[in-house]
């Protein structure tokens, strides 16, 4: 009962994942294209823990672990990215 | 000894203290070596970025060390918090009913620790998000706006927590 | 079949839920703002619940202590990750949509 409860979650946050790819492709600003990466994140660590207790693996909730963590650093560069270029465009 | 020096040792004894207890927590084993290398290592890195961790003009312990039984108890406030507005949300969703606005108001709470807190608070509950925290400034986006008065915004969006967070951090 | 087998289809059925939604509303609201609340949010919750879920159907305790852990941090981390997005949002000046008041119309016709 626990392993189809598993794998049923798996796939939904499979299905989530490919949707918040297709905002990421088709968001109109950049600032929707951050939103879907926020929650693309947030599904990836969802799908890192499910996977971990499916297969009774510690080690990916190790990964899980540093992903939650240090996920947000990437995140806050590629902002960063984006509005120096945004501030470039103005000046030139 | 003078204040800025035993100022500057409490922070390195904190910074320390509190990398060893993550070490403990990320390596989850109690042999020797692991013990040891541990207290070698925060020590270390306590040295060279006390500084940073724990900024100069937070020149009061009662603003870093909180109330753990507080703290426990607003971790299970938090999460009865986050499922309260997901159900508001759920409704919005699935009506449209929005009345979308930004409003900025100031909060009194004197920490760094339980300013970044309460942001992440007012982000959780329903329908605000904080834009800008800016000392003692927050701009939030509120999607369920009701009022147009600034303190009466303030005290709908963030007044609970407030008060809550002044009781971990004094 | 065990009481936390139950309780973790519960959760999962709530995750479900909750992130059906989300995505729903990620896609309706016209406005950025409108949609890190729905998709911000929601999701959240949603994998919050998928934690309480993993935590109930852990196979033995150093998983459990771990998915603690995760769920403590993720606390933290996920409304730091909205307040990124929001901040840039909030930089780059996009202006905030209001939806068409009813209200306004009736005054108007009031006043005719």
């Amino acid at each position: 009962m626990s392993m189809i409860l598993l794998h049923t979650m798996q796939w939904f946050l499979l299905v989530s994942a490919g949707i918040c790819v297709i905002r990421l492709l088709l968001g109109p600003t950049s600032a929707d294209r951050l939103v879907a990466l926020n929650i693309l994140s947030g599904v990836t660590l969802a799908f890192l823990v499910v996977r971990g207790v499916w297969e009774k693996r510690v080690l990916y909730l190790d990964v899980a672990l540093v992903y939650d963590i240090f996920g947000f650093l990437g995140f806050l560069a590629i902002a960063r990215f984006l509005k120096d270029r945004m501030s470039d465009g103005e000046e030139q | 000894m003078n204040v800025e020096r035993r100022w500057h040792v409490v922070r390195f004894l904190l910074t320390s203290f509190f990398l060893y207890l993550v070490w403990l927590v990320f390596t989850a084993s109690l042999e020797p070596y692991s013990l040891i290398f541990g207290a070698i290592g925060s020590v270390g890195i306590g040295a060279l970025t006390h500084t940073v961790f724990i900024a100069e003009h937070q020149a009061n312990l009662r603003y870093i060390v909180p109330n753990p039984l507080h703290l426990v108890l607003y971790l299970f406030i938090i999460i009865a918090f986050l499922y309260q507005s997901s159900v508001m949300m759920l409704r919005a969703v699935f009506t449209g009913e929005v009345s979308p606005r930004i409003v900025h108001f100031r909060t009194r709470l004197r920490s760094d620790v339980a300013r970044m807190i309460l942001a992440n608070s007012i982000t959780i509950t329903p329908g605000t998000i904080t834009l800008d925290l800016n000392d003692d400034h927050l701009t939030v986006h509120w999607l369920f706006c009701d009022t147009n008065h600034a303190k009466a915004a303030g005290e709908r969006v963030k007044g609970r927590m407030e008060r809550f967070i002044g009781n971990i951090w004094p | 079949m065990a009481v936390r087998e139950w309780l973790a289809l519960v959760a999962f059925a709530s995750a479900i839920i909750f992130g059906t939604a989300g995505m729903i509303g990620m896609f309706r609201f016209p406005d950025p703002y409108a949609r890190m609340h729905a998709g911000g949010l929601l999701g959240t919750t949603a994998t919050f619940s998928v934690f309480i879920g993993s935590l109930l159907l852990a196979p033995d305790r150093a998983t459990a202590a771990r998915i603690v852990i995760i769920m403590i941090f993720f606390l933290i981390s996920a409304p730091t990750g909205s307040y990124i997005v929001g901040r840039f949002t909030w930089e780059t000046g996009l202006p905030v949509w209001k939806p068409k008041k009813r209200r306004n119309i009736t005054d108007k016709e009031q006043e005719k």
